[in-house]
């Protein structure tokens, strides 16, 4: 028993206060992946439960925060993977918006860009775009519209930095699948962060 | 005169190349999996004359890079978006977690 770090290693007082401190934090967390209010609670109801469990392995290193933070993960994963198991992947199943559009189809340039969807510069560094709220708000109504499994793959890679293996396992996908999947997602958000941000900032300059 | 021969020269050897590689759509592609995987020897050749080419998918790339590099940073900084429909815990779900909290020590 760590009894330096911990205040009562007997009782868990803490539970209800980390209720207090966390609880809404963690629920945002939770939501930003989830999309689904009650997904969230219960992700967040299992990962106060597991803290509790598991008070004795948190030495008090690092925050409060970041170990719930970290167990909120592992539970975002197991909601993938139970929800998966409920509605394994349908052969041809939507990944994702394809957007032949922003693509030429005739004349000679056929399959390189079209015009009216080719990318511009879009005068910002990830260190500006933090500071913007707007711009996240834009961020989060941009991913929206694409299916829960391909806005789950993508929110695994890009913001907690799984692994391509880890997700395949948590989403029962294949790599290629995963590949597919990212893509699409790359190519909506990238046209609709320019569409509804880049180019609404430049034209109010 | 002499840099209009050199332009006409260098648009031809662009527009001939062009021809020559895999187009945008393909190239966006191999530009997504240039984030999941390391790409052979010849990918990444005809990867980098693409974009030497063509000012379109250089943007793409970076895009892509500002995407992935704003959103890595967003996840360690916690991501305090705006959730209209629902900001906070409801005092239902609040309820009953805090009574699972103290039930389990029962």
């Amino acid at each position: 028993m760590s009894e330096a770090h911990s205040k009562s290693p007997n009782q868990s007082p803490d539970a209800v206060v980390w209720l207090e401190q966390h609880g809404d934090y963690l629920f945002k967390y939770a939501i930003f992946r989830l999309r689904d209010p009650t997904a969230a609670e219960d992700a967040v109801q299992e990962t106060f439960l597991a803290a509790l469990k598991a008070y004795g392995k948190f030495e008090g290193r690092g925050s409060e925060r970041t170990w719930l933070v970290g167990i909120l993960k592992h539970k975002i994963t197991d909601h993938f993977r139970r929800s998966t198991r409920e509605a394994p992947i349908g052969e041809g199943e939507d990944d994702g918006p394809e957007h032949a559009e922003f693509f030429t189809r005739t004349d000679e340039w056929e399959h390189h860009w079209n015009k009216d969807y080719a990318p511009t510069d879009w005068h910002a560094t990830p260190a500006q775009l933090l500071e913007q709220g707007d711009f996240w708000r834009v961020f989060s109504d941009c991913l929206s519209p694409l299916p829960e499994r391909t806005a789950s793959a993508f929110a695994l890679r890009e913001v907690d930095g799984l692994t391509s293996e880890e997700i395949c396992e948590a989403l029962g996908i294949t790599v290629n699948n995963l590949w597919v999947m990212l893509h699409r997602a790359r190519l909506h958000l990238r046209n609709c962060l320019e569409l509804n941000w880049f180019r609404r900032q430049t034209d109010g300059q | 005169m002499k840099i209009g021969w050199y332009e006409k020269i260098k648009h031809a050897i662009r527009y001939w190349l062009l021809r020559q590689l895999p187009p945008c759509k393909q190239t966006v592609e191999v530009i997504s999996q240039s984030f999941e995987r390391e790409l052979s020897l010849r990918e990444r050749v005809i990867l980098k004359l693409h974009l030497w080419i063509c000012a379109w998918c250089q943007w793409y790339l970076e895009h892509l890079q500002i995407m992935r590099n704003s959103m890595r940073e967003k996840g360690l900084e916690g991501p305090e978006i705006d959730f209209p429909a629902a900001p906070t815990l409801s005092s239902e779900a609040r309820e009953r977690i805090k009574r699972q909290l103290t039930g389990e020590k029962d």
